[in-house]
């Protein structure tokens, strides 16, 4: 990649700042370029431009974030190395921001980069906060992203999500020759990979906790099968033996379970069962369809739909299927949930009126409220933030994925290679 | 539904076939069958009126109309006990994914056990879910004569 490239690229960001209504109360966050040391080559572009490349992504990532607005990166303001930890709080004051982000990007003898990346609160004229990373070149990006992650949390307390991933199902061609495969991404849509190859439909992805494993459903026996795969090597086995359909598979925070859905004579029941393997512990009795189940942030009880009432409604039970109680009350149904990861909120899917919308709501069924318009979105997964909500919407035809803010906001389009549905966002990486 | 996916399907589950009572019959059936999959199908529908049986949004209740539906598959499949069928679930395509997965699974046991009931042997029938997830006819059951 070029150094002209980035300056076009720049130049782009630049003028569409203005378009930007000023945000009232927002953290101004200043991010002049990285600097280097010394301009090596290495097998991503020189360090110089991976420093540049850097800079862009964090400005990138912090206009994402409604809490920050950036001064973007420009060549005028370049400083060098030694100035990484030696600011020029004076001149950041006068343009009015808060914190600044300085940092660096080394060369190491052995082929891989060093980031340095340093928060300053700008009026204090100190330091917040700072982290290093060594990682191959072609990781910059997973680094930048981690630098926006120090400078989010410098400003609101809260980690960043910006180095997190999104498994989901990407689809392509038309009714029956329709193609499935299972994908993963960076949360901005970098980095994609496929990780089946389309042979069978699949559906649901749900990541482990440190994302290394993904349980999902696969039709390839026929009948709708739990089945886990391992992220790195792409190997993959059958959740359980035998030919029962199991299918709504989630990971416990720990990893250490997996709770899910299973349909005997037609009934569908919440079980639970070891990760590594093990026999299935049947967690509801009730007859009707039980499914779509859970886990609340400590592991200690399991939030589900059930649609025993005559519709579709959300309960919580404790992890070993006991004191069940139901939670959601509003009109409509409420289904397909997901327990936020400060445990205290619910994302669910809302069915009323003939639409799919998706919601939110405290965990006692307070404080409802419709976040989407639908009039066909559904799946909505938390990020690890609790502030960003992913979900599936389908126009027509088409299907692809959405992230909403809880700040407020229309929900902005994820862009993927292909149509996509179910996603599921990571947890933090690390 | 098209017949020649169903040709094609009915190929690989020859070993499938069924017989049922009479005397020694063993192994797959004779070729001759094969060809005449596609004449089974067209009887089945001319004499049933539709391989397909709905049902009510959010529902696997049988109704009325299904149960005469389904008196008459009942009759026909008596008729033919050398055929295999399989009996496919469908959801609701406003309904979520999962739930659609576990209704359509429903909806395909009932009418499995309703032609159990009706005398249909439970061997020559089984059950599938395929949730919302086939462009399927949506909140029905279709019982494909394979």
């Amino acid at each position: 990649m070029t150094a002209l490239r980035f300056v076009i690229a720049a130049a782009a960001l630049l003028t569409s700042a203005p378009a930007l209504a000023q945000q009232q109360g927002a953290t101004v966050v200043a991010v002049p370029p990285l600097s280097t040391p010394d301009d090596k080559p290495t097998s991503a572009g020189s360090t110089a431009s991976l420093a540049w490349q850097a800079s862009l992504l964090i400005a990138s990532d912090l206009k994402s974030a409604p809490e920050l607005m950036p001064i973007e990166p420009d060549q005028k303001d370049f400083y060098s190395y030694p100035e990484v930890t030696a600011p020029t709080y004076s001149k950041w004051r006068a343009r009015h921001a808060k914190l600044l982000v300085t940092g660096f990007v080394q060369g190491r003898p052995d082929g891989r980069v060093t980031f340095g990346c340093y928060i300053y609160d700008v009026q204090k004229g100190r330091e917040v906060d700072r982290s290093g990373f060594v990682a191959a070149p072609e990781e910059w990006r997973r680094a930048a992203h981690k630098c926006s992650g120090l400078a989010y949390k410098a400003a609101t307390g809260a980690p960043g999500i910006f180095d997190t991933r999104i498994a989901y199902v990407a689809e392509s061609g038309v009714g029956d020759a329709r193609v499935r495969r299972l994908a993963i991404m960076d949360s901005d849509g970098f980095d994609h990979r496929f990780l089946t190859k389309g042979e069978a439909i699949v559906l649901t992805p749900r990541l482990s906790p440190k994302a290394a494993r993904i349980a999902y459903v696969s039709f390839s026996t026929g009948t709708p099968q739990v089945r886990l795969l391992d992220v790195a090597s792409g190997d993959q086995r059958p959740l359980l033996p035998g030919d029962a359909m199991t299918f709504a598979p989630r990971f416990s925070p720990d990893g250490s379970q997996i709770v899910f859905s299973m349909t005997i004579a037609g009934n569908s029941d919440i079980y639970i069962v070891g990760a590594d393997g093990g026999a299935p512990r049947r967690l509801t009795t009730a007859p009707g369809i039980d499914t779509d189940a859970s886990f609340s942030p400590d592991g200690s009880q399991i939030l589900f739909e059930s649609d025993r009432s005559g519709n579709q409604q959300l309960y919580i039970m404790n992890a070993d299927g006991s004191n069940e109680h139901r939670v959601s009350f509003g009109t409509g149904a409420h289904a397909a949930a997901e327990w936020s990861p400060d445990g205290d909120r619910i994302a669910f899917t809302w069915s009323g009126g003939g639409a799919l919308r998706i919601g939110v709501m405290n965990i006692d069924g307070s404080d409802e409220r419709v976040l989407t318009g639908g009039p066909s979105d559904e799946g909505p997964s938390w990020a690890p933030s609790g502030r960003d909500i992913v979900f599936q919407r389908a126009v027509g035809r088409r299907r692809s994925l959405y992230r909403i803010s809880l700040a407020g906001g229309e929900p902005q389009q994820i862009v993927t290679p292909q149509d996509a549905s179910d996603p599921d966002w990571s947890g933090p990486m690390d | 539904m098209t017949l020649a996916s169903s040709a094609a399907v009915a190929q690989l589950r020859m070993p499938h076939i069924v017989q049922r009572g009479g005397p020694a019959q063993r192994g797959p059936v004779a070729a001759p069958l094969l060809p005449g999959i596609d004449g089974l199908r067209a009887d089945f529908m001319a004499r049933t009126g539709s391989a397909n049986v709905y049902f009510a949004t959010g529902s696997a209740v049988i109704g009325a109309p299904a149960r005469a539906t389904l008196a008459a598959q009942a009759q026909w499949l008596l008729g033919h006990p050398e055929v295999v069928v399989r009996v496919e679930g469908y959801g609701d395509p406003l309904d979520t994914r999962d739930h659609a997965l576990a209704l359509g699974a429903a909806r395909a046991q009932d009418v499995r056990d309703y032609l159990v009931l009706m005398g249909v042997p439970a061997a020559q029938l089984s059950a599938a879910s395929f949730g919302k997830e086939r462009p399927g006819p949506g909140r029905t059951v279709t019982v494909l004569v394979r």
